[in-house]
């Protein structure tokens, strides 16, 4: 009898952990804060920080605007958000939203992973969309001649410059505008410096993964119009081929160690603060980690392009975007997000308060002229050094299936060409990796092509 | 008529069956499909969207292609033998020095243990960010006390060199720099062979004294043969996790291989292939290659260790 007993109180103590477990979790389930009636839009996003706070209340202002949806934001940790969105995807339960800067539109658009927004908005409003946007937040967000993507943000580069430092090493002002990629060379030999024979500092050291940029400033384009792969094309070539210069002046030794920290150590002065270079190629971003006492010490100039060549780009731009996945339960919400948030629609003064709050660029000129953006540009002159820079012919980063290796492939050969002591030569190492990554975007293409 | 004593077996069966089927649920999902299913999909192109579609041994000869080129693949075998025939053997030469200094009577011999066990608790990523500064090329404190020796600065993670390679000997680089971070966690390995040198039987050494054997000899004598089953058994464990290395790598290059791919071991080859390329059918293939050299390695170490492991006999008398 008493074995019984034991037996059947064994077999029921599985049954009484999980009563409780599942007990517990109903006890401590989060409290919907869905207002009756609305449908919830769940939106994936990376920001953290200080931005985390703009988003949220960016996500309130909507929330109170809105009777039919109410948006609820989950911040993740930004490296792997598009491996959880496919995940989410293959899983059949993706968020309606996510705000990805990743070059993967072409890639999941490809893969029907994604839906274009005639799915989701009226043909009038995508038409409207098309001519509303800046021309690089239209091409960052089209596939194949279809919007998938809307742009709420660009990332533009140029040239930070520290006016201290350069008057200090060459006994002139900085100029305001740099007429060639000759004169920035001229003032990068001017301004290093050495202490007890070793280098401490240096007017500026081009980085690899800045070939995307000083290729476009050269001329050459990383996608012809087919969308073929042409890293290899000789303006690239030759932008590397200058890139490479400073290897063979400085060693690579030098090139990398001066690199390190840069950009991937926490808590790290911005390098042009720091006294480590007196030009450095960063992003708007980087305005806010300027102290207000020290922002006068900084200037901003655009990409300058080799002497005697006409101007063929201002620079590169890669950008924010809002995506839909396809599955998701609530795309009509999502769209109507996406438009209070980019301001298309007639929402151009709550986008400028938005992007005012974050230190964001806008995706389209209407909500640059907002009056409060005008402000906050007066404010901020280097920042708006950016905003006109955007507006500007910025030719956007490749959006072709396969972009992910794309970037890998081409910032790994100039790695190699700057940072090993012999290596090929430029038009060999970029030749190899457009060869790499051209087999690649066929064999997606062949996929897919295949009944 | 029915057997009482064979029903109560059937039932204790069953209870035991009804017990174990929640892990066996899991074995059979998480584990038995998936080690399956990733040999078909190694057959196939897959993007994990559509259906696999089935295209041979295409994988595999873009494997052996990639091995003969030293590209992609290759390269990331390449960096992951290097890592692990340089961490493996420091690894274990570090933990059993450590546990031999540590097993000697001394005072403050609780705290030293604790120091030197509590890096292997730290977690990967703040101990990744700390050796991220400590061998920074410029400010890092490590290159200020190679200075102090009159050392060159090394480059760490910023550089390709491999210091075991003839061509860059000695000129410390990326993968070194992992090597060293991965002796930093040498504490679970120390505390096991200090569990071990307790139980080594003290009339072992006093024979070997007898004989006239110095503190050397001993320990090369009686001290290692002791230890060498668990030597063993940390070997073909610290081999499995050194093919394994994600999070270090993945941190300290940013998720890219960098600089110039020297960081990119097979494990984060094969989950950008995944996971940032789409290529499923590719990433079994690399998976399913991998599995069998870690199998084969791990044969090898245990046909080799009856020439080198010493199993305790009963000392007998």
């Amino acid at each position: 009898m008493q074995k019984s007993l034991r037996t059947w109180f064994l077999l029921a103590l599985p049954l009484i952990l999980a009563g409780s477990l599942a007990t517990l979790a109903w006890i401590t389930r989060p409290q919907s804060e869905i207002p009756e009636g609305r449908e919830e839009v769940v939106f994936w996003h990376f920001w953290g920080g200080t931005d985390r706070a703009v988003v949220e209340d960016i996500v309130d202002r909507f929330n109170h605007s809105q009777q039919q949806y109410h948006v609820r934001a989950v911040a993740m940790p930004g490296n792997n958000l598009d491996m959880k969105m496919f995940l989410a995807v293959t899983g059949g339960d993706p968020p309606d939203l996510i705000n990805q800067d990743d070059p993967i539109v072409a890639d999941w658009a490809h893969r029907g992973a994604l839906m274009p927004l005639k799915e989701i908005a009226t043909e009038e409003e995508v038409r409207q969309l098309q001519d509303w946007l800046f021309p690089a937040a239209r091409e960052l967000g089209s596939y194949q001649g279809q919007l998938y993507g809307l742009c709420n943000g660009l990332d533009i580069r140029a040239l930070y410059y520290n006016r201290e430092l350069i008057r200090e090493r060459t006994g002139q002002p900085a100029p305001e505008r740099l007429e060639s990629i000759e004169q920035l060379d001229e003032l990068a030999t001017a301004c290093v410096q050495r202490e007890e024979g070793r280098l401490t500092s240096l007017g500026y050291l081009p980085d690899p993964r800045r070939l995307w940029a000083w290729g476009v400033v050269f001329g050459g384009r990383f996608t012809d119009e087919s969308g073929k792969v042409t890293c290899d094309n000789p303006e690239i070539v030759q932008a590397l081929q200058w890139m490479v210069r400073y290897r063979e002046r400085w060693g690579a030794d030098t090139l990398a160690a001066f690199r390190q920290g840069d950009q991937s150590l926490p808590g790290k002065t911005f390098p042009l603060l720091a006294g480590r270079y007196a030009i450095v190629m960063d992003g708007q971003w980087r305005v806010r980690d300027i102290p207000a006492d020290r922002s006068r010490e900084c200037g901003v100039w655009p990409l300058p392009s080799p002497a005697g060549t006409s101007r063929q780009a201002e620079g590169w731009v890669n950008g924010n975007l809002f995506l839909v996945p396809r599955g998701c339960r609530t795309p009509r919400g999502a769209w109507e997000f996406m438009k209070f948030w980019s301001g298309f629609g007639g929402r151009e003064a709550e986008a400028a308060r938005t992007c005012s709050q974050g230190g964001w660029i806008p995706s389209s000129q209407q909500v640059v002229d907002q009056p409060q953006f005008q402000q906050y540009l007066q404010e901020n002159p280097l920042f708006a050094r950016f905003v006109q820079l955007a507006a500007g012919d910025q030719v956007p980063t490749p959006v072709i299936p396969g972009a992910r290796m794309y970037y890998r492939e081409v910032n790994q050969a100039a790695e190699r060409a700057l940072y090993t002591d012999d290596p090929a030569d430029a038009g060999s190492l970029l030749g190899a990796a457009a060869r790499k990554v051209q087999q690649h975007m066929d064999r997606i293409q062949g996929q897919r092509e295949k009944p | 008529m029915p057997d009482p004593g064979r029903r109560k077996s059937r039932r204790g069966r069953s209870a035991g069956w009804l017990f174990i089927s929640p892990w066996l649920l899991g074995l059979v999902l998480l584990f038995i499909f998936p080690f399956f299913a990733s040999l078909y999909w190694s057959f196939c192109r897959y993007d994990l969207l559509s259906s696999p579609e089935w295209i041979g041994t295409e994988h595999y000869q873009r494997i052996a292609a990639e091995i003969w080129n030293g590209d992609g693949f290759g390269n990331a075998l390449w960096n992951t033998i290097y890592y692990a025939a340089l961490s493996v053997p420091l690894s274990i030469i570090t933990a059993v020095l450590l546990a031999v200094m540590l097993s000697w009577r001394i005072r403050g011999q609780a705290i030293f243990r604790t120091l030197f066990f509590l890096p292997s608790i730290i977690p990967l990523v703040a101990s990744s960010i700390l050796w991220l500064w400590l061998l920074d090329p410029q400010d890092g404190l490590v290159n200020h006390l190679l200075g102090w020796f009159g050392a060159p600065p090394q480059l760490w993670f910023q550089g390709t060199q491999e210091a075991a390679h003839p061509g860059t000997l000695l000129e410390f680089g990326s993968k070194d720099a992992l090597v060293l971070m991965s002796t930093w966690g040498v504490g679970n390995f120390m505390l096991i062979y200090l569990a071990a040198l307790g139980d080594v039987p003290p009339q072992l050494y006093e024979a070997a004294a007898l004989d006239g054997a110095g503190r050397g000899r001993r320990f090369w004598h009686v001290t290692l043969p002791m230890l060498s089953p668990l030597i063993l058994f940390n070997l073909v464990l610290g081999l499995i996790k050194s093919f394994q290395a994600f999070t270090q790598v993945y941190l300290v290059s940013e998720g890219t291989g960098e600089p110039v791919g020297s960081t990119l071991l097979l494990s984060l080859h094969l989950f950008l292939a995944a996971f940032q390329d789409l290529e499923m059918g590719y990433t079994s293939a690399m998976a399913w290659i991998l599995f069998v050299v870690l199998f084969i390695a791990t044969i090898l170490l245990f046909r080799s260790s009856r020439h080198w492991v010493h199993y305790r006999t009963s000392l007998g008398g």
